[in-house]
C-alpha cells in the first residue's frame, strides 16, 4: 500500500515520515522484544517518543527556535546518559549558555504589556526553548510547532493503523 | 466719537515694546478700504497703527479696535470701560479677562507674553477689520448672523463691535473662523519668522481655544511618538498571530484573547497527549501509558504497573482478528470484575488496556479517528453496551495492541458478567 499521502516529497510530512521510520526500525533491531517487565517497557516507549520528537526537530532543522532547543535538550540528555560526568560538564556549559541568551531575553520577557503573562508562561513550558521568547515570537513559533505536532500525530497513527492488523 | 487718543497713545507704548508682529496683515487687509495711515512708530517693529492721523471717523476701524481695546479696564492707563452698551455685563467679562490676560503678559513684561497679547490683539484687530470689511463690502449677512448681540454698525464703541468679535468667536460663523484662521496662520508664520521659533505653538495653542478647535489637537498625539508607534505595531502583530492561531486549533471562537490563549495551551497539550499515546502504542506498555492517560482525563482508573504479574494473553498472535480479541478481552475483564475490581484493572493494564470514562474516549475518538473508523466496535453484549476502541500499531509480534476498553456504566443493562463493570468508573 503506498503512501497517498507523500505527495510532495519535501514536505514536512514527508521528511518527518522517512526520519521516523527510520529510526523505528533501528529501534526494532536493537532489542529483542521479550522484555516484558515495566522498566523496559517504559525505556523502549521513552526511546520511541524521543525518535519522534527528534526525526520532527531534525525535519525541520534549527529554522525554528523550538526545534533548536529540542534538538539541543535531546543532544544533551543523550550525552548525559552515556556519560554522566561528560554530560554534565557540557550541560553545564551549555546551560551556562542558555542562560545567558535568556537573561539578555528575560526583560522583553517580564511584562510584555499585553497583559497575558500567566498564559504565557504555561505556553512557555509547553513550547520547547519558550522561555527566551517574548510574545510575538512565542506565537509565532507555537503556531508552527502545532502544525508540527498535527503532522508528527497524523504520521504516527498511519503507521499505527498500518501495522494494527 | 473718538476714542481718545491719549488711550491710544497709551497702548501704543504698551505694545511698542513688544516688537513682535508686523501689522502687515493687518495694513494689508486694512489698506484696501482704510483710510487710515497706519503709522509705524520707528522705535519698534510692532507696527501698530497710530491714529494720529486719522481723518474719518467713521470707519476708522481701527479706532473702534483701539477703542475697544482701549476699553479695557486698564484701570492704570485708561478710564473705565463704557458703559454704552446693553449687553455690557458679558461683554466686560469678557473684555476683562482678556484684558487681564494681556496685563499679565504686560507684567511678565519681555518678549515673553507679549506676543501671546500681541496675537490676540491682533486677532481681534484682525476680526474687527474683517467685520469690518465685511460690513462695507455691503455683506451684512455675517453682520446680521453675528448681530445677536447686536452689532451696532456704529464705530463707536468698540463695545459694539468688540461685542461682534466676541459674537463671532461664539458662533462660530464661518468666515469669521476661515479669517480667523488664515489670519493666525499667517500670523504664526510670521511670528516664527519674528522671534521666537517656541511661540507659534504656544500662539496655536492659545488661540485654539479662542477659536473652534480645528487645528492644533493632531499634534499632540504624536508626542510620545515612538513608544506608541512600537506599541501599536507590537500589538498588530500579536493580533496577526493569534488570527493565525486560531485557525489551527479547533475550538476558534476568538471572543477574548485570553481565552483564546487558554485554548492553545490546551490543544498543545492534547497534541503532545497523543504524541505520547501513539509513542506507547508501538509497545503497548500499558504500564506506561496508564500514568500518562491519567494527565489526560481525571476519571481514568489507574492502577500501578502491576501488569506483568499477569500473563499476556493474544499478545503475539495477529491471527484472530479485532472482535474476537476484543471479546474475549471483555470476557476476562467481566469475569474478573466480578471478584474484584482492581486484578480486573490489572488484567486490564497487562493486555495494555485501559479503562476510561465514555466522554473522554469519544472526545479522542472523535478529534483522531479519522482513519480509525473501522476499527471503533460498538457491541452490544448481554449486557448493554460499551464502547471498545482499539487502537493497535507496532510491528507484530513486538508489540500487543493497545485498547480502550470503556464501559459506559449509566445506561448498561445489568445482566450477566459485566454487571460489575457498569460500576461508575472512579479513582481507587
Amino acid at each position: 500500500m503506498n503512501n497517498p499521502h507523500h505527495l510532495n516529497p519535501t514536505s514536512l510530512k514527508s521528511r518527518f515520515t522517512t526520519r521516523f521510520l527510520r529510526a523505528l526500525t533501528k529501534i526494532r533491531a536493537q532489542k529483542p522484544i521479550s522484555s516484558s517487565s515495566p522498566t523496559e517497557i517504559f525505556r523502549r516507549y521513552r526511546r520511541i517518543k524521543v525518535a519522534a520528537d527528534k526525526s520532527m526537530a531534525y525535519s525541520v532543522r534549527s529554522r525554528r527556535i523550538w526545534s533548536k532547543a529540542m534538538l539541543w535538550k535531546l543532544r544533551s540528555r543523550s550525552y548525559r546518559r552515556q556519560d554522566p560526568c561528560s554530560g554534565r560538564r557540557s550541560g553545564k556549559t551549555n546551560q551556562a549558555i542558555m542562560k545567558k541568551s535568556s537573561n539578555e531575553n528575560t526583560t522583553t520577557r517580564r511584562e510584555d504589556g499585553v497583559g497575558f503573562v500567566e498564559e504565557a508562561d504555561e505556553l512557555r513550558q509547553l513550547v520547547p526553548g519558550g522561555e527566551t521568547m517574548n510574545l510575538c515570537n512565542l506565537l509565532d513559533e507555537t503556531a508552527h510547532y502545532i502544525k508540527c505536532l498535527t503532522t508528527q500525530v497524523q504520521v504516527m497513527k498511519k503507521i499505527a493503523d498500518f501495522y494494527s492488523f | 466719537m473718538q476714542p481718545c487718543s491719549r488711550e491710544m497713545q497709551a497702548m501704543n507704548s504698551l505694545l511698542n515694546p513688544t516688537q513682535q508682529i508686523p501689522l502687515q496683515d493687518l495694513q494689508i487687509n486694512g489698506n484696501s478700504h482704510h483710510h487710515q495711515q497706519i503709522h509705524v512708530p520707528s522705535s519698534s517693529q510692532f507696527q501698530y497703527p497710530t491714529p494720529t492721523s486719522t481723518t474719518h471717523q467713521d470707519d476708522s476701524f481701527l479706532e473702534q479696535i483701539l477703542s475697544s481695546t482701549t476699553s479695557f479696564p486698564w484701570s492704570d492707563e485708561t478710564g473705565p470701560p463704557n458703559p454704552e452698551d446693553n449687553n455690557n455685563a458679558g461683554f466686560n467679562y469678557d473684555e476683562m479677562v482678556l484684558a487681564s490676560k494681556l496685563r499679565q503678559h504686560q507684567i511678565n513684561g519681555g518678549a515673553a507674553g507679549n506676543p501671546f497679547s500681541a496675537m490676540k490683539m491682533m486677532l481681534m484687530m484682525q476680526q474687527q477689520q474683517q467685520q469690518q470689511q465685511m460690513m462695507l463690502a455691503g455683506r451684512p449677512t455675517v453682520a446680521s448672523s453675528a448681530a445677536g448681540g447686536g452689532i451696532t454698525t456704529n464705530h463707536q464703541g468698540g463695545e459694539g463691535s468688540m461685542q461682534a468679535l466676541y459674537n463671532v468667536f461664539g458662533d462660530g460663523s464661518l468666515h469669521g473662523t476661515m479669517q480667523a484662521k488664515s489670519f493666525v496662520g499667517a500670523n504664526s508664520a510670521t511670528e516664527m519668522t519674528q522671534s521666537q521659533g517656541s511661540r507659534p505653538t504656544a500662539g496655536e495653542a492659545v488661540t485654539a481655544p479662542e477659536k473652534p478647535k480645528q487645528r492644533v489637537r493632531a499634534r499632540r498625539g504624536q508626542a510620545t511618538d515612538p513608544h506608541s508607534i512600537a506599541e501599536r505595531l507590537r500589538r498588530v502583530r500579536i493580533a496577526e498571530r493569534m488570527k493565525a492561531l486560531q485557525e489551527l486549533v479547533p475550538n476558534a471562537n476568538k471572543t477574548d484573547k485570553a481565552s483564546m490563549l487558554d485554548e492553545i495551551i490546551d490543544y498543545v497539550k492534547f497534541l503532545q497527549l497523543q504524541v505520547k499515546v501513539l509513542s506507547m502504542s508501538r509497545l503497548g506498555g500499558a504500564a506506561a501509558v496508564a500514568p500518562l492517560v491519567s494527565e489526560g482525563g481525571g476519571d481514568c482508573i489507574q492502577t500501578s504497573a502491576n501488569g506483568g504479574s499477569h500473563p499476556r494473553n493474544s499478545n503475539g498472535d495477529q491471527t484472530p482478528s479485532a472482535n474476537d480479541r476484543l471479546t474475549m478481552t471483555e470476557h476476562q475483564v467481566a469475569k474478573l470484575m466480578e471478584e474484584d475490581m482492581g486484578s480486573a484493572m490489572q488484567y486490564l493494564q497487562g493486555k495494555g488496556l485501559c479503562l476510561m470514562p465514555i466522554s473522554l474516549a469519544t472526545a479522542i475518538s472523535t478529534a483522531t479517528s479519522r482513519s480509525r473508523n473501522p476499527m471503533i466496535n460498538h457491541e452490544n453484549p448481554t449486557n448493554g453496551s460499551h464502547l471498545l476502541i482499539q487502537s493497535s500499531g507496532g510491528d507484530g509480534p513486538s508489540s500487543p495492541s493497545m485498547s480502550v476498553l470503556t464501559v459506559q456504566s449509566a445506561t448498561m443493562g445489568n445482566g450477566g458478567g459485566l454487571e460489575g463493570g457498569a460500576a461508575s468508573v472512579s479513582k481507587p
